[in-house]
């Protein structure tokens, strides 16, 4: 009775427009009512989910992203990108993926990316001839990569809810990120190919290194954050806060491109952003403890496990679940409610807990871009004034694409653990 | 309508104003634990400064979340709705916000009571002021909330995510 008043309260809430988070409290609220359960557990569990040492560190990854975004580090990456890969078949397409690669090690957020490099990209790609709905879908699809590539949030979270070290979880994400962008750009290439896209001059390997040295101090930042995580000196949430000021120095000093006069806005908006994530935590914790409490990833487990247990079988039923709810649902809000009960079907299976936890967020990433709910396919629609149903075709490939380097990370766990298991011996 | 707008702008600039010193002070805090790590003698309060700082940055932020549409809002369904059933969903969800964080709040209230008995280990600080923020979370939850209902009812806003670039 109680898990059934949970749930409809969640989906009605949902389908009324509730804000996710505010759905998650509702529906406990309810429940704990229905159950007879003294309401103080709600702040007690709220307390106990935002209390975290891991998730102290999402403010500063943060506002490091919203500095790097605000210094000018755009038109340099694209320029970077441009010089890599601008000179092949498509160039402009290319050079869209290849910028949102290294823009998501910067500011390793999906949407960020679809509005920075979109707003640059897609007016760019149309004056060079590039119809707009490839455009658009090009950037959406590519914008995927950046919560994958470190830093992510996504991945802090997935830390905080499995306990796995949040430098192991971003060192999981590096080669399957990498991975996606260069499917990316295989299929934007063979499209290109056949439907006669342009491709720019080649500036010369001059160009490469002066668009390089441009991008140097931007590009820097991923690797400072990788050095801090790998080599013990820092914790998660001291990275993030020195990265944030190398951001801020870049921005001011370096590049003077970051407006001073806006640093307040910029602090205060990137904690409001933390503060919906964090809130979003504390509801969705008291969710969690109702479902653990009720047995729910259990039950999940063994219904599963009575119709198979075979590996193979329950990667494809996890992906399946995944794909379904992200299709509808925000990527953090999936993560922290699906997260625990399918892990404990991972394990009853022997998926190893970092390899399941990368392919759980790579497929959530990929409902970003998936109708009728897909945040980044929004963005780019709009920044193009494209119909969305014209963008929804044309990223049909790219969705395609994605799907299969799903498949490939669930299906070869030495793609996401190798990295962290070599450097984090 | 002038009131209504001059409220929530009012209480806008408070919760901005906690939730920019909060995020100070656990920048500010990491600052010093970084610092004394390289000096060789990191303060043992810095890291439980930095949680109770990213508690108290939650509840002064959660309102304006709610505003900048940061609690995640999925409204494909209630916003293709015809006429104006998408504005009158928009004042239930405002409502129901409103409601369950009034219907928490005493005992969020019981909760900080609780924590009164306890002390925080490195700044011995009582933990009645941290278990606070729950209340205080609540509250804001509770006061935004209210005020977009007076505000869609004023006709100064429309209950739409409200994003600070669009001032």
């Amino acid at each position: 009775m109680g898990v059934t008043v949970l749930f409809t309260v969640f989906v009605g809430g949902l389908i009324i427009g509730l804000p996710v988070a505010i759905t998650l409290g509702v529906s406990s609220l309810v429940y704990l009512l229905v159950a007879g359960i003294p309401v103080v557990v709600m702040p007690q569990k709220m307390y106990a989910g935002m209390d975290s040492f891991v998730l102290l560190s999402i403010p500063g990854f943060i506002l490091a992203g919203k500095l790097m975004n605000q210094g000018g580090i755009t038109h340099r990456i694209i320029r970077f990108a441009s010089a890599l890969v601008g000179w092949i078949r498509g160039g402009l397409g290319l050079t869209n993926i290849a910028a949102s690669m290294l823009f998501g090690g910067i500011t390793g957020t999906a949407v960020a990316d679809a509005a920075s490099i979109g707003g640059v990209m897609i007016p760019g790609m149309k004056k060079a001839g590039y119809p707009l709905d490839f455009s658009a879908a090009v950037t959406a699809a590519s914008s995927t990569v950046g919560p994958i590539i470190p830093p992510s949030v996504p991945m802090i979270i997935v830390g905080a809810l499995s306990g796995i070290s949040v430098g192991q979880m971003f060192l999981a994400g590096a080669i399957p990120g990498i991975l996606m962008g260069v499917a990316m750009m295989i299929t934007a290439y063979i499209i290109s190919v056949r439907r006669k896209f342009p491709r720019e001059p080649w500036g010369g390997t001059s160009e490469v290194v002066r668009a390089f040295g441009g991008a140097f101090w931007a590009l820097a930042m991923t690797f400072l954050i990788i050095y801090g995580l790998l080599s013990g000196l820092a914790t998660p949430t001291e990275t993030a806060v020195v990265a944030s000021i190398y951001a801020f120095i870049v921005g001011a000093f370096v590049y003077r491109e970051l407006p001073l006069r806006k640093l307040p806005a910029i602090i205060v908006e990137s904690a409001v952003a933390a503060a919906g994530i964090l809130a979003l935590v504390g509801f969705a914790n008291v969710f969690g403890w109702i479902l653990v409490s009720e047995r729910i990833p259990q039950a999940i487990a063994e219904g599963v496990l009575s119709l198979t247990q075979n590996k193979f079988l329950v990667i494809l039923i996890i992906n399946l679940v995944l794909l379904f709810v992200g299709m509808f649902m925000e990527t953090i809000a999936a993560l922290i409610i699906l997260f625990v009960p399918l892990q404990q079907l991972a394990q009853a299976v022997g998926i190893d807990p970092v390899h399941f936890a990368t392919f759980a967020v790579l497929n959530l990433m990929i409902g970003l871009t998936t109708p009728p709910v897909g945040v980044c396919l929004f963005v780019c629609s709009g920044i193009a004034r494209e119909p969305l149903t014209r963008v929804i075709a044309a990223i049909f490939p790219f969705l395609v694409t994605n799907i299969l380097v799903l498949l490939l990370v669930s299906y070869i766990p030495a793609i996401s653990t190798w990295l962290p298991t070599v450097l984090m011996r | 309508m002038r009131f209504a707008s001059g409220l929530i702008g009012l209480f806008t600039s408070l919760a901005r104003f906690g939730t920019g010193l909060s995020f100070a002070v656990l920048i500010v805090s990491v600052l010093v634990q970084v610092t004394g790590r390289l000096i060789g003698d990191s303060p043992v309060w810095t890291e439980e400064l930095s949680r109770f700082a990213l508690l108290y940055l939650v509840a002064f932020g959660v309102g304006l979340s709610l505003r900048s549409g940061d609690l995640v809002n999925v409204d494909v369904i209630s916003e293709s709705l015809p006429g104006r059933v998408p504005w009158l969903l928009r004042l239930l969800s405002a409502l129901i916000t409103v409601g369950m964080a009034l219907y928490v709040l005493p005992q969020a209230w019981r909760y900080t009571v609780i924590g009164g008995m306890q002390t925080s280990p490195a700044l011995y600080v009582r933990m009645d002021l941290i278990h606070l923020t729950m209340f205080l979370l609540l509250l804001i939850l509770a006061l935004f909330g209210g005020l977009r209902v007076i505000g869609m009812l004023s006709g100064t806003v429309d209950g739409r995510p409200h994003r600070p670039e669009e001032e």
